[in-house]
């Protein structure tokens, strides 16, 4: 399961990152790292992009972004 | 003196620090090579003199953004003394993710824990002498926003630099990534840095070309070296280098929040919550956007304007002033000296009667940066900006630019410096131009005015609204093309919670932002003004021409002799130096009767006239004096006489100037669109700042008879061109290039002068494409103008929306389920 199917509200843990790169590693600095909570706080009115809580702070991505981040849901 | 680097990650409140501890000793100038604002502090405390660099803010300091590699750049040429970190104290652990790596770099770290007061009320409360013992850092507790622990800052940094000999560098134990570190570190051994081998060891294990390449043609052999240690770590543990070393600097940062950090409140719901549930809200996001949106516009753009009738008077009053103390003209010979003043002045305070404009408008920017707003907007409408090859923070720029009635492309251009993705600050910086500029909407009026009468309101409409889809289209036409291998970025951005803006740190950077404009707009625009000048000047009129405004002038006095003969006041005004004088002093009263009014401001004028000169004063408002009434009403026709040819030498001159000649040899190829030279002119003219158009376009069409014929009615019956032609200057205009101002923000953002030519000459090269075709088309077809620009506008709109559907590639990075099999 990727990040980018969750919904609204939905929590769930990383378990990789299928990028690389320059993506992977700001991934990575934003606190991507293997192993962290993340939740979708929201959506943006449009759907995409979206709004997470990880680390304990808010940052946003793009959904076709996200697909890129394998997670399993808690 | 003391070198100091200030480092943290966005959102900590670093400038908010920097103000605090340097005040207005302060100056903003880019790092070399690069459109990134390297801002310098510099202050005394204690006897010593401590220079202060605002490290751009960064998350970590790895190569892959242009901050980061800048920030990297500045510790590894300049190796400063001290690195001041500054930490957000309410998120306490991702900011000490960086603080792991800046410990590493093998200089002294003093760590500022920033924003105390929101810590504390969100119920963090931490132990700082803690963190200072197991990080063998000082720690300082301060709060930027309400001017606490700034003395302390500068304490802390001094007495490190007393002790610097004593400081030892800092380890992470990498456990099974040390002796990879190791290995590398030996390679190095020899290499004469001030910085720590250990932490280049590790920078070159992340695969750091950057690093690796200022070590010397020596050592580029180490970037395979790092490969084939990657390649063996992955074999042997099955993890990435850079995964790992994220995950023990997480880790770390981790350790530290479990021994010195206590939450006493947790999950409760915050203010920052509260507002986006708002803000961010599906419904309701659209509306507050809009409203946001048109705040900005209304109180920089309309009250700003406003503001300018206070401050257009000042200006006024200078060119009054400049006016008076100018050679003047003898009859129709006017100094070279005087033209070029009152050109010059007329060309600063165009541009700086925008000054009050755009100080409201950095500060309202500077608040929406420093409030959080920013990134929420570029959040909610990215997905629209995207498909056009953008980004959720192009939208600022694209209003500023004028997505109303009209703004300024000068403040939207420096506006796209926080776009994040390489590629749509490119995109953004180049559509800007496109849209609605406020200096073009007296020339969109004065056409409207002089063909389109009935239907004014509709085509003001399709004027203001069709620019935005030209800036889409161009946007997504630059991006797959040109633009298509520019570096793009993720949209990984940091929604940061809301805080209130200071007072001081709003007033600095507006005031920055306008002194930039000031100093590298206004004087770089006066230089072209000067050229531009020069080119409606020369080679100026010919031996006959001359002789026959001479003649006419001639002939003007000696009818003015003749009627004032009888008068008993005739040895006033019997020399042509007298007439002329006389003739000087009118004008003069008549312009100064014509700025002031009431009653009161007449007699003020009276007054000062009077005294200047009594005895011509009885000429210019003769009472019940016949004598004096005979000679006044001889001063006002020979006074129109003079009027009326200095008009003609004034277009004569122009006609034959350089630019008008240049016009001239333009009409082979804008004949298609309609154009002749005038409107070659008046475009040409424009460039120094838009406003000129009109004026150069007023004068040419100005009818020669001195009535009283608004600009609007002479050009209708004067230019001989239909609606037609008038549509296809209106196109032209809408894309026509930037004005120099323009440029100059354009080659600042994009630091490059081939950036710059090609946002000249591609709106030229488009304008005349698309005029001609609508010009030359619409002649055979028989298109009326209303109709010819409303085929326009449905055939922009359209290609806007189906050029959205083309999806964008995204460049620098790769990956995704769709490689996992390859």
């Amino acid at each position: 399961m990727h990040l980018g199917e969750l919904r609204k509200g939905q929590k769930c843990t990383l378990v990789n990152i299928h990028g690389a790169g320059k993506l992977k590693q700001k991934l990575l600095d934003m606190g991507f790292i293997f192993g962290v909570d993340i939740e979708v706080v929201r959506e943006a009115p449009l759907y995409d992009p979206m709004e997470l809580r990880i680390q304990n702070y808010l940052v946003s991505l793009r959904r076709n972004e996200a697909t890129l981040l394998e997670v399993k849901v808690l | 003196m003391i070198k100091v680097a200030l480092a943290g990650q966005p959102n900590c409140g670093k400038s908010t620090i920097f103000n605090l501890v340097s005040g207005i000793h302060q100056h903003v100038a880019n790092y070399p090579g690069v459109t990134v604002d390297k801002k310098v502090g510099r202050f005394d405390y204690k006897d010593k003199k401590i220079e202060i660099v605002d490290l751009p803010g960064t998350y970590s300091f790895s190569s892959y953004s242009l901050e980061e590699r800048v920030a990297k750049d500045f510790l590894y040429d300049e190796s400063p003394d001290i690195i001041v970190n500054i930490v957000d104290a309410s998120n306490i652990k991702r900011h000490l993710y960086l603080t792991f790596q800046l410990l590493e770099i093998g200089i002294p770290v003093v760590i500022v824990l920033n924003m105390m007061d929101v810590a504390s009320r969100r119920g963090i409360y931490i132990d700082a002498p803690k963190i200072q013992e197991m990080l063998g850092a000082p720690v300082v507790c301060a709060s930027g926003a309400k001017g606490e622990g700034g003395e302390a800052i500068m304490e802390a940094i001094v007495l490190a630099y007393q002790q610097k000999e004593q400081y030892q560098n800092f380890k992470i134990n990498y456990e099974e990534l040390e002796a990879f570190i190791h290995e590398i570190e030996a390679e190095i051994a020899e290499v004469n840095v001030p910085l720590n081998r250990r932490w280049l060891a590790i920078k070159i294990l992340e695969e750091d070309k950057a690093l690796v390449e200022k070590l010397g043609d020596n050592f580029t052999y180490l970037q395979e070296k790092a490969k084939a240690c990657e390649e063996r770590f992955h074999a042997t543990y099955d993890k990435d280098i850079s995964a790992f070393l994220a995950a023990i600097r997480y880790d770390s940062a981790d350790v530290i929040f479990h021994k010195c950090v206590k939450v006493t409140k947790s999950h409760e719901e915050t203010l920052t919550d509260k507002v986006d549930k708002i803000v961010l809200n599906r419904w309701l996001a659209f509306p507050i956007l809009l409203l946001v949106m048109f705040l900005v516009y209304e109180l920089s753009i309309v009250y700003g304007y406003k503001l300018t009738d206070y401050t257009w008077p000042l200006l006024a009053m200078f060119k009054n002033f400049v006016i008076d103390i100018l050679p003047e003209p003898d009859l129709i010979r006017v100094p070279m000296m005087t033209d070029l003043s009152i050109w010059m002045v007329n060309s600063a305070i165009a541009l700086i009667n925008y000054i009050p404009i755009f100080f409201i408008l950095f500060a309202l920017i500077a608040i929406m940066e420093d409030v959080g707003y920013m990134p929420r907007l570029a959040f909610i409408l990215d997905k629209v900006f995207k498909k056009f090859g953008l980004h959720g923070q192009s939208t600022l720029p694209l209003v500023l630019g004028g997505a109303m009635v009209g703004g300024c492309a000068v403040p939207g251009v420096m506006s796209t410096k926080g776009i994040a993705d390489e590629r749509a600050r490119m995109a953004t910086i180049l559509a800007v131009p496109y849209m609605n500029c406020l200096a073009k909407v007296p020339f969109y009026t004065l056409l409207l005015g002089a063909f389109f009468k009935e239907e004014m309101g509709l085509m003001m409409f399709y004027i203001s609204t069709v620019t935005l889809f030209i800036a889409l289209i161009v946007s997504k036409l630059l991006t797959s093309t040109v633009l298509k291998n520019r570096e793009t970025a993720p949209f990984v951005m940091e929604l940061p919670p809301y805080h209130l803006p200071t007072f001081k740190g709003v007033i600095i950077r507006s005031a920055q932002r306008v002194w930039v404009y000031i100093n590298k707009v206004v004087t770089i625009v006066l230089a072209v003004a000067i050229v531009l000048f020069a080119m409606l000047q020369f080679p100026g009129l010919s031996e006959e021409s001359q002789q026959k405004y001479d003649e006419k002038i001639v002939q003007a006095l000696s009818t003015f002799d003749t009627k004032v003969k009888k008068s008993s006041y005739y040895e006033r005004v019997d020399t042509k130096e007298e007439v002329s004088a006389l003739i000087n002093y009118y004008d003069n009263y008549k312009a100064k009767r014509m700025v002031v009014s009431g009653a009161e401001g007449a007699k003020s004028v009276d007054e000062s006239f009077l005294k200047k000169d009594a005895k011509l004063f009885i000429f210019v408002k003769p009472e019940n004096d016949k004598d004096a009434k005979m000679i006044n009403s001889a001063l006002r026709q020979i006074s129109n006489v003079r009027k009326d040819v200095l008009r003609q030498i004034k277009n004569e001159k122009i006609e034959n100037s350089f630019l008008g000649m240049v016009g001239h040899s333009m009409e082979p190829v804008t004949q298609f669109a309609g154009f002749d030279w005038k409107i070659n002119v008046a475009f040409l003219s424009s460039f120094a700042a838009r406003e000129s158009a009109v004026a150069t376009l007023g004068s040419l069409y100005e009818n020669n008879k001195a009535d009283s014929k608004r600009a609007e009615e002479a050009m209708y019956e004067n230019s001989g061109y239909t609606p037609l032609h008038a549509v296809a200057i209106i196109i032209f205009m809408i894309l026509t290039p930037p004005c120099i101002a323009t440029m100059i923000v354009v080659k600042m953002q994009s630091n490059s002068y081939k950036w710059m030519f090609f946002a000249i000459f591609f709106p030229i090269t488009l304008g005349v494409i698309i005029s001609s075709f609508l010009f030359s088309f619409g002649s055979v077809a028989g298109w009326s103008g209303v109709e010819a620009m409303s085929y326009f506008y449905v055939v922009v709109v359209f290609l806007a929306l189906f050029l959205g559907l083309i999806p964008n590639r995204q460049n620098g990075w790769l990956g995704g389920f769709k490689h996992k099999s390859s």
